[in-house]
């Protein structure tokens, strides 16, 4: 009885088979039984984001000590104005953030990392924290509204933050 | 034991899984006879296949699924029906378990080819498949005097 479900269904998907070439070749528009160029497949590649909180301009776990601040604005901006203390690690949307810098933040011994950006949509700093987090940083966050919400708020100013 | 799998209502249950699965089963093959172009690039995107044996895959299964889903609905040689849908669930569920494991972004290609946005494949969709897996089991093991095609032709030559 077994034997026998097998070779019936041995049979059935040969039949199958053998209906579904013919088909095939007689179709105005069959494929080539053997592909010859490769498909372009478009597959994203698996990013490793991970979940970060936001902080309010306001919020004080920013100023608190053993905060590693990290501005992903770019070098210009960065000269411009920033946080006292941060460090300035300019944030590429095309090209992910080093190995070498992630294991930087990583053993930096900061109990938190705060990152602000742009502010923008999307943020920088949100995105550079999520890379952060995605690639194994611990206790990663970023501020709402960038680096223009702090400054908005009483965290710096240009002179202060040179 | 041998109580239980003479127990009559197999029978029923039985119909009730071949008559859902064979569906299932038909509406999936559709789309692909109908469009095996876009069948071989959800096969290829899967990774798995050597490029030359893409085509001849998107080609044939959809075939096979549609046998196996005949069979399974008209109850002739239900229960090799069944076994063609485990071992095409088997590799269903290998398929899907790779592409998780190697984070592709994608549909699963199990009915029309959808965006990854659309269908994409997960966990959730393993699960789909082990149940279907699980029902075409029940089929090949359990329904023993498949309700059919099969039991009028018997009938009538006895």
């Amino acid at each position: 009885m077994t034997a026998r479900i097998i070779v019936d269904a041995w049979m059935a998907a040969m039949t199958c088979c053998a209906l579904g070439l013919m088909f095939n070749a007689v179709r105005p528009k069959g494929l080539p039984i053997v592909a010859t160029e490769a498909y372009e497949i478009f597959v994203p590649c698996p990013e490793p984001l991970g979940e970060v909180e936001g902080l309010n301009a306001l919020d004080q776990r920013i100023t608190e000590d053993r905060v590693l601040i990290i501005d992903a604005r770019d070098k210009d901006e960065f000269s411009a104005w920033h946080l006292p203390s941060a460090q300035n690690i300019p944030f590429d949307y095309l090209e992910g953030v080093p190995e070498a810098t992630v294991r930087k933040v990583a053993s930096s011994g900061a109990l938190r990392v705060v990152v602000y950006g742009d502010g923008q949509d999307p943020d920088s700093g949100r995105e550079l924290a999520r890379e952060l987090a995605g690639r194994g940083v611990r206790n990663v966050f970023f501020v709402l509204g960038g680096a223009p919400a702090l400054r908005g708020g009483a965290k710096g100013t240009s002179e202060e933050g040179r | 034991m041998r109580r239980f799998l003479d127990w009559r209502g197999h029978q029923w249950i039985g119909l009730l899984a071949r008559l859902y699965l064979g569906g299932v089963f038909l509406f999936a093959c559709w789309h692909k006879i109908v469009h095996p172009d876009s069948f071989a690039v959800d096969v290829a995107t899967y990774q798995i296949l050597p490029l030359p044996l893409v085509n001849l895959f998107a080609i044939t299964l959809p075939w096979v699924e549609l046998g196996a889903g005949l069979m399974l609905v008209l109850g002739f040689r239900a229960r090799s029906g069944a076994l063609l849908t485990s071992g095409m669930m088997v590799m269903f569920i290998v398929a899907l378990i790779i592409a998780l494991a190697k984070g592709l972004d994608m549909s699963c290609g199990c009915f029309a080819s959808q965006g990854s946005e659309e269908d994409p494949i997960s966990y959730r969709t393993v699960l789909r498949d082990l149940c279907w897996l699980a029902l075409s089991v029940y089929i090949l093991f359990l329904d023993r005097r498949p309700i059919g095609l099969d039991a009028l032709l018997e009938r009538r030559s006895a």
